[in-house]
């Protein structure tokens, strides 16, 4: 199984660990990956503004991987919501297609639409899938209740994106709950994290956040867990900025995806980047139980040895 | 503008050799095939910035199109890596971006998530200065919008102004909205809308009135609502409207289209407050 993995602009800048981390599981369960350096920006953030620059920002990554025969996988909602909202409309349109496609050809590329556009969830629970993820779990989590965050553009709209059923999705709180942790049940679950308008009216979007963030703390959520570096950063670098700004004591850690599983499939600490967030989530290891050695092992030793940790 | 920039930034910009490596790495190189503004590759923005800090007297228009091709970044560090040179370039841009969003140009770029990386770093920034842009952009729209201000006005709805109906042909995708028949399940589940008590008062039209207001081509209406541009683009919209109308989308070719035609109309710097 090997993928082009589209990175985007914000993993490789400001968020290292999503990367070590993914690279590091995805490499456990043998996925092989492969390095587009042509790769640019998805186009997101320039959707608001020039739609033909979106969808030829999108398009020249898709073509990139084309030539290469590779399916893409995301790391970030926002690039996937992108890439798929592109191929959808290119598919669509042969007229938009054909406009596209001419500019592509000065630098010698063209997109056909034969590649397939994935998120790194759908690779784990679809390609990969719970049981194999299973068979190579060295612990798992004990008492731990996560608010898993699906991410907008991940879900909607589902007639483009297809990642799982839009108003009742399952994919991520299976993934989570094969860590052993507990998908609480929370109101606020599918709506959005308010990243979208940091920046552009962050009153606003600091009201979402934490609105959001209160109903995972009340449910009973002991971290959030976001598949997406924008979900992710809100969660955290933003959440900090909140928290002194209006003086609430009692943040929500986020914690990535790649992070928990990472631990439950005994990936090195380091490489899961678990101390470079921004509001400490080094607390879950203590929930981490490891159930290989249990089983063999005698009870008494195995109490030592979780002391000793 | 030279004296905003500390020593080091200023030999640096001496150091550029213009061997283009940073644009060809650039993220959003790609942007200027339908952009054409030449200050979006790195090697031609250090150039113009080059320029404006050795005192030349530069033209209003090339003074924003230098601001565009700094804001339309995705701070992605790419550039300052491969740098033959060492130059800080990341650095460079995010103090010329802040140097000339003070000079009064509207940039409507700000209006867009290229914004993250800018509101990550708002403790760099002065308070005021931070907000400025971005209440200006909002600002330099909505004074393009007459029927904003004159509440009152009657308006003749027939025959029905089609030119912002069939301007909204950007995907295919927008056309959708003339099926709306105003059953509000847009605007029920917008969490932009359920975040205000007086949703009205703080985002003008709401999504099933701005749907309403493109039917009627009420371009102004459309365009001038804080709606616009406080979409947060999470689709719910869009996913749960009965009669399949492409909310989201529609919002976004409006954006689209209200950048196109006020940034034409709004060539010189606006008075500060």
């Amino acid at each position: 199984m090997e993928f082009a993995l589209f990175l985007g602009c914000t993993i490789p800048a400001r968020l290292n660990q999503y990367e070590s981390s993914s690279r590091a599981v995805l490499k456990k369960l043998g996925v092989g990956l492969v390095d587009i350096r042509e790769f640019n920006c998805c186009g997101y953030p320039l959707r608001n503004i020039d739609f033909k620059v979106f969808i030829l920002s999108s398009a020249r990554n898709l073509a990139l991987a084309e030539k290469k025969n590779l399916p893409v996988m995301t790391l970030c909602k926002c690039c996937y919501g992108s890439l798929k909202k592109a191929d959808y409309l290119m598919k669509e349109n042969a007229s938009l297609k054909k406009d596209v496609n001419s500019t592509l050809e000065k630098e010698g590329l063209k997109y056909e639409g034969r590649i397939e556009i994935k998120h790194l969830l759908s690779v784990l629970h679809k390609e990969i899938g719970i049981e194999a993820i299973k068979g190579k779990m060295v612990a798992t989590f004990k008492g731990l209740k996560i608010a898993t965050h699906y991410g907008c553009h991940a879900l909607r709209p589902s007639q483009v994106v297809g990642f799982d059923n839009p108003v009742a999705p399952t994919l991520f709180d299976q993934l989570v709950e094969v860590t052993g942790a507990e998908s609480i049940e929370w109101a606020m679950k599918l709506d959005c994290c308010g990243a979208p308008l940091w920046g552009i009216n962050d009153k606003l979007s600091m009201d979402l956040t934490l609105k959001k963030l209160t109903d995972g703390k009340k449910s009973g959520a002991d971290y959030v867990c976001a598949a997406c570096p924008y979900c992710h950063i809100q969660f955290d670098k933003v959440q900090k900025m909140i928290l002194s700004q209006r003086n609430v004591n009692h943040p929500l850690p986020s914690i990535l995806y790649t992070q928990l599983l990472g631990l439950t499939l005994g990936i090195d600490r380091k490489a899961l980047g678990l101390e470079m967030n921004e509001i400490p989530i080094t607390g879950i290891e203590e929930l981490l139980a490891k159930e290989k050695e249990l089983a063999e092992q005698p009870e008494s030793t195995e109490k030592t040895e979780s002391n000793k940790e | 503008m030279g004296k905003h920039l500390t020593m080091i930034q200023l030999m640096e910009l001496d150091a550029c050799m213009h061997c283009r490596t940073c644009s060809s790495q650039c993220s959003v190189a790609v942007a200027f095939e339908g952009i054409p503004n030449i200050n979006i590759l790195p090697s031609e923005k250090i150039a113009s910035i080059r320029a404006l800090a050795s005192g030349k007297e530069l033209t209003p228009e090339e003074l924003r199109n230098i601001q565009e091709g700094v804001y339309l970044c995705t701070n992605c560090y790419r550039c300052t890596v491969v740098c033959p040179a060492g130059i800080d370039l990341q650095k460079l841009w995010f103090d010329v971006r802040e140097i000339l969003l003070q000079q009064g140009y509207p940039e409507y770029l700000v209006l867009s998530p290229l914004s993250f990386y800018r509101g990550l770093m708002k403790e760099e920034i002065a308070q005021k200065n931070y907000e400025e842009p971005l209440t200006q952009a909002r600002e330099a729209i909505a004074a393009q919008c007459d029927l904003m201000r004159k509440k009152d006005k009657v308006l003749p709805l027939t025959p029905t102004d089609r030119k912002l109906q069939s301007g909204l042909n950007l995907s295919a995708q927008a056309k959708t909205f003339s099926v709306c028949f105003g059953c509000q399940t847009c605007t029920t589940v917008c969490p932009v809308v359920g975040n205000y008590e007086n949703p009205q008062e703080a985002l003008g039209l709401l999504p099933h009135q701005i749907m309403h207001a493109a039917g009627l081509g009420l371009r102004d209406l459309a365009f001038g609502s804080n709606m616009l541009w406080d979409c947060l683009t999470c689709y719910q919209c869009q996913e749960q409207c009965p009669q399949g109308v492409h909310v989201t989308d529609v919002l976004y070719e409006l954006k689209n289209l209200a950048v196109k035609q006020v940034r034409e109309k709004t060539l010189h710097p606006m008075e500060r407050k």
